[in-house]
This record gives structure tokens, C-alpha cells and sequence, in this order.
């Protein structure tokens, strides 16, 4: 009965999505935009500040660890070890695409909820809190997770198009592999539970978004993190990553059902 | 046998206290009027009992459980109204049914949204965005709403407020519809003359429950029965004479119109008009005064606003 309830409220906030025609362009094109802004970033720094990049000491780390970690990248010229290096990045800038959607759609699911008035309704069937919450957070992760393995695919055929295809068979590694299909949908659950949260506990959507901002953090983190050579995300890396973020997304949850606070709600919003 | 029953419920928010000590039983079968001033505790009631919010203190029983420790059990065996109807106006008025219906079990949501869509005259309307109905629609939609599941208790929090006269009539023949299919329903209002046409007893809260009866027994317990007589001839003889028949306990002259309070009104009213003929008088009309329901809501309020 609880998959009955949770599948009644993600059909309706995909029926309330695929009617407002802003949220599809917004959830489809910025993604878009920000994978093709990236190509195009990559593909400058690489032509004019290929060898500068290559002689600074603060990414001789992170090429250092890429070599470790691939090993074939050492028989390549220096331009394609830093095309390999570049790209190696996308796995966990790819982090960003469901982060940025739950920061803008996650804030409005609990507000909305409330300043329309449905949720006293909502509260009177027999939904229980987590079905609610994690259904909010389902029903905006998952297509988040979606859009985010067209990009990662959008991405790849960018490189062949940017005429680097000789790269591709060392970024398609197995750490994409497992950022994309492990670590990508864990983040998306945890950024979207994050974003129900601050929904639920902001007076607006704009307060939502606030609250919820923190959350882009830790992902630039780890890019940060990475590209200064003190993390390489390795598989075994990025499974244990995925593993510790599922985690959080449990804990979380739990969280997210304390902190809902349905008496206050109810009273306060009517 | 008693379907909801209200054990001392008490409910306080920050210090003030919405509902106190409230106790109550009604019947399964029965529809129950909660009258009360805004502010009087009404909704919170409701939203104890519907399990929504949790009592500070006291506990009830709606339907056999537990509102405060089993609230999504008993929401399979209640259907509330609110206030505020609260739709996802983007929405078809058949989708948004379609949808809070999906979390009961149990019936053909499709047949019963027709059936109750065609009771309340939104058939049509089925297609349309909720967005686009008005207040009495809206109002209409969210009883269908909450019938839908067929629950055993339905708690209707002012569900002719804000509705124009022909809407509020329409909800108002719905609900008395329901009550002869037996539904039970725990109707708040501060709409006495929905009260009366609608309700078997009537309790009457501010904060604390003032009064609880049925409507002919709070009028009996409040007021005096008064024979109300307009005599064509009335002149002093004739009113000292019925001063001075002996089951007159009080008589009250205004104009023509005499108010009299018998000492039995069943037994002693033929006898009044024989001695009042007999008397010489010419009786135009007799009838007994009845207290609206407004005027027993306004007695027990104002009685508690004296003494408190």
C-alpha cells in the first residue's frame, strides 16, 4: 500500500510538471547549457592555456594521481593527458545538474502544498510522512537523474564532436560508470530530500531556496578537491562515496520526517 | 453506539489555550452540530478528532481508534472538509479526485467520482481546471473530495462558508442526503439556521463545551414555554381574569398580544382559550413562542461571556 500511495503522488507531480512548460525548459536546456559551456571551457583552456595548466604546481597532484589511476594516459602527448584530465572532471561536475534542479524545484514542493491549501487535505489521507516526503523528493530526483545521464551522453558525443574521440575510451572508465549510475542518483535523492526539507520548514519559496543553497557546497567540494590532486575518485573511491551518500539519503529522510512538523504547518499556513 | 467519543481533549498552542477539557459522544448514524463564535475552538476539534494534530491533553476515539497514535489508520475511516478547500487548481476537478482517492483502498474510484461529481452537479465540469471553478464549486468539489472513499465519519468544517444562498442550499440538501443514508456527520458551523434544519443535537463550545443536547432540549432547559394570545377586545377585566386563573404563573400584556407562561402548556392551553371565551374575550390567534436556535446560542454565550 505504501508503493500504491508513493506512485499516486509522484504521477501527480509529473502530471503537474509535464504541464508547466517553464520547468521543462528550465530542467531540460540549463542542464544542457551548462554541459556544452563546460565543453567549450575545456576545449579553450585546453587550446590556450594547455602547457601553463600542465607547469602550475597546483594541479601536478591531480595530473599525478590521474596517471596512477590511468596508467594508459602516460603514452599519450601532453595535450591528450590534459584533454584526459579535463574530462575526468565531468564525473563529478555532472554532480552539479541534479543539485542545481533540486535547489530550484525540491524548494516549491512542501510550499506550494501549503499556500494553496492541499496539504491539510493531503494530511487527512492516510499518506504517512516519509511515503509524503520521499515521493516529493522521487518525483524531482528522478527526472533530474534522467536529464543528467542525457547530458553525461551529450557530453561524450560533445568530445568526438570537439574532435578529442581519442580520449573517450579513457573516460568512459568504470568511476563514470559508478559515478553516473551510483553516486549521480544517491546526490539527486540527497539534494531533492535536502530541498524538501528547507521546503517544508521555509514560510516561501524564495526562503526555501536560501535554506537549500548549502547544499551545491559539498559537490564543489569535491571538485575542488579533485582537481587540486588531493582526491582522485577512483572506483573504489566513488562506490564508497556512493555507498556513505545512500546512507545520508536514509538518515536524511528520517530527518526530513522529524522536522516535519505537520501541526505546525497546518496551523500556521491557514 | 457511540462512533466518535472526546475524552477530555485539551489543546494548547504557546501558552493559550484553543480547546479545553472537552468531552463528548456521537452517535454513529447521527448528524452532529458544533456551534461556536470564531475562535471558539472549532477547528482544533476537528483536527484532533481527525487526527491532524495531536491533543495536549485528553484523548478520543473516532471510528474505534486512536486520532493521536494511529492517525493514518483512521483516515481510511474518515472524510473531513476544511476551510479552505485546498486543490491543485492546475488540475482537472477528475484528476485532483482521482488523485487524493488513490490513497484509500477498497472501492472503484471511477464510479464513485461520477456518481458523486453527478450528485453535486459538476459532471460537466469534470475536465475543467479546478483553478477555473468558483468558491461554491471549489466547496462542492472538496465534499465530493472527502465522501469518496465512503468513510464512516464526516467531519465538515463550515462547508457553507463564504457560499452564495443557492450554493449553500445545494451542500445543505447534500448533507441532509447523507444523513438519511445514515452517514454520520460532525458538522462545525456558526450558521444556526444550517444547525437546526440540519443537525440532531447541537453542542455549543467556546473553548470549553457550553452546552450539548438536542436542540428542543436546550430550548425546554433554557427558556420557559410562553403562550403567546392576541385578543381582539382586551380590557382590564378580561386581563385580570386570565391574571387570575390559576395555571397563569406570569402574563405579560403588549398591546393585544399577551405572553403567558402556564404551568403545564400541554394540559392547561385548551382550558386557557375556554376560560378566555367563557371571559367574554375574543381570541384572533394563539400560539406558542419558540426560541430560535440563535436565540439559545446567544443565551449560553453570553451567559459565559457574563460569567466569566
Amino acid at each position: 500500500m505504501g508503493n500504491k500511495r508513493i506512485i499516486n503522488i509522484l504521477k501527480k507531480e509529473w502530471h503537474v510538471q509535464s504541464r508547466d512548460l517553464n520547468s521543462i525548459l528550465f530542467v531540460t536546456l540549463l542542464p544542457l547549457l551548462i554541459i556544452g559551456q563546460a565543453l567549450l571551457i575545456i576545449w579553450l583552456v585546453e587550446r590556450f592555456g594547455g602547457e601553463a595548466i600542465l607547469a602550475n604546481s597546483v594541479f601536478q597532484g591531480a595530473i599525478e594521481n590521474l596517471r596512477d589511476a590511468l596508467p594508459a594516459v602516460s603514452g599519450l602527448g601532453i595535450e591528450g593527458q590534459l584533454q584526459v584530465f579535463l574530462l575526468s572532471q565531468m564525473n563529478v561536475y555532472l554532480l552539479i545538474i541534479p543539485t542545481m534542479i533540486a535547489i530550484s524545484f525540491a524548494t516549491f514542493s512542501i510550499v506550494d502544498e501549503k499556500l494553496s491549501g492541499s496539504l491539510e487535505a493531503l494530511l487527512a489521507t492516510p499518506v504517512r510522512t516519509w511515503e509524503l516526503l520521499l515521493s516529493k523528493a522521487l518525483a524531482g530526483a528522478i527526472p533530474a537523474l534522467l536529464v543528467t545521464w542525457v547530458c553525461a551522453l551529450v557530453l561524450i558525443l560533445g568530445v568526438v564532436g570537439i574532435g578529442w574521440g581519442q580520449t573517450v575510451n579513457m573516460i568512459v572508465t568504470p568511476s563514470l560508470f559508478l559515478s553516473i549510475f551510483l553516486l549521480t542518483p544517491a546526490v539527486a535523492l540527497l539534494s531533492f530530500l535536502l530541498g524538501v526539507i528547507g521546503s517544508s520548514r521555509a514560510k516561501d519559496a524564495r526562503s526555501a531556496q536560501n535554506i537549500v543553497l548549502a547544499i551545491i557546497f559539498p559537490v564543489l567540494a569535491i571538485i575542488g578537491l579533485q582537481v587540486s590532486g588531493l582526491i582522485w575518485l577512483t572506483p573504489l573511491l566513488t562506490l564508497g562515496l556512493a555507498l556513505g551518500v545512500a546512507v545520508l539519503d536514509v538518515f536524511i529522510l528520517r530527518i526530513a520526517v522529524r522536522l516535519f512538523q505537520r501541526e505546525s504547518i497546518v496551523v500556521k499556513w491557514h | 453506539m457511540a462512533i466518535v467519543e472526546a475524552h477530555g481533549l485539551t489543546k494548547a498552542f504557546d501558552g493559550f489555550t484553543a480547546v479545553s477539557g472537552l468531552s463528548l459522544e456521537v452517535a454513529e448514524g447521527e448528524v452532529f452540530g458544533f456551534l461556536g463564535p470564531n475562535g471558539a475552538g472549532k477547528t482544533t476539534t476537528i483536527r484532533m478528532l481527525a487526527g491532524i494534530i495531536a491533543p495536549t491533553s485528553g484523548h478520543a476515539v473516532v471510528a474505534g481508534l486512536r486520532p493521536d497514535l494511529e492517525p493514518e489508520n483512521l483516515h481510511q475511516h474518515i472524510g473531513l472538509l476544511t476551510e479552505n478547500p485546498g486543490f491543485y487548481n492546475r488540475l482537472s476537478a477528475r484528476f485532483n479526485l482521482g488523485f487524493f482517492a488513490g490513497f484509500y483502498s477498497g472501492f472503484d474510484i471511477d464510479h464513485q467520482v461520477e456518481k458523486y461529481l453527478r450528485m453535486m452537479g459538476l459532471w460537466e465540469r469534470r475536465e475543467d481546471k479546478v483553478g477555473t471553478f468558483s468558491k461554491g464549486m471549489k466547496q462542492r468539489l472538496a465534499l465530493v473530495r472527502a465522501l469518496l472513499h465512503q468513510p464512516k465519519v464526516l467531519f465538515l468544517d463550515e462547508p457553507t462558508a463564504g457560499l452564495d444562498p443557492e450554493a449553500a442550499h445545494e451542500v445543505r440538501d447534500m448533507i441532509q442526503e447523507l444523513s438519511v443514508e445514515g452517514q454520520t456527520v460532525f458538522l462545525s458551523t456558526h450558521n444556526l439556521v444550517e444547525a437546526e434544519l440540519l443537525c440532531h443535537r447541537i453542542g455549543v463550545v467556546r473553548t470549553e463545551l457550553l452546552a450539548l443536547d438536542t436542540p428542543e432540549n436546550l430550548r425546554r432547559s433554557l427558556f420557559r414555554r410562553q403562550v403567546v394570545v392576541e385578543l381582539e377586545n382586551p380590557n382590564p377585566t378580561l386581563v385580570s381574569t386570565i391574571a387570575g386563573l390559576p395555571f397563569v404563573q406570569k402574563i405579560e400584556q403588549a398591546g393585544n398580544q399577551f405572553r403567558l407562561e402556564l404551568t403545564d402548556p400541554e394540559v392547561y392551553r385548551p382550558e386557557l382559550v375556554k376560560d378566555i371565551v367563557e371571559a367574554g374575550g375574543r381570541i384572533m390567534s394563539v400560539s406558542e413562542e419558540r426560541h430560535s436556535l440563535e436565540d439559545i446560542y446567544l443565551s449560553l454565550v453570553r451567559e459565559e461571556e457574563n460569567s466569566g
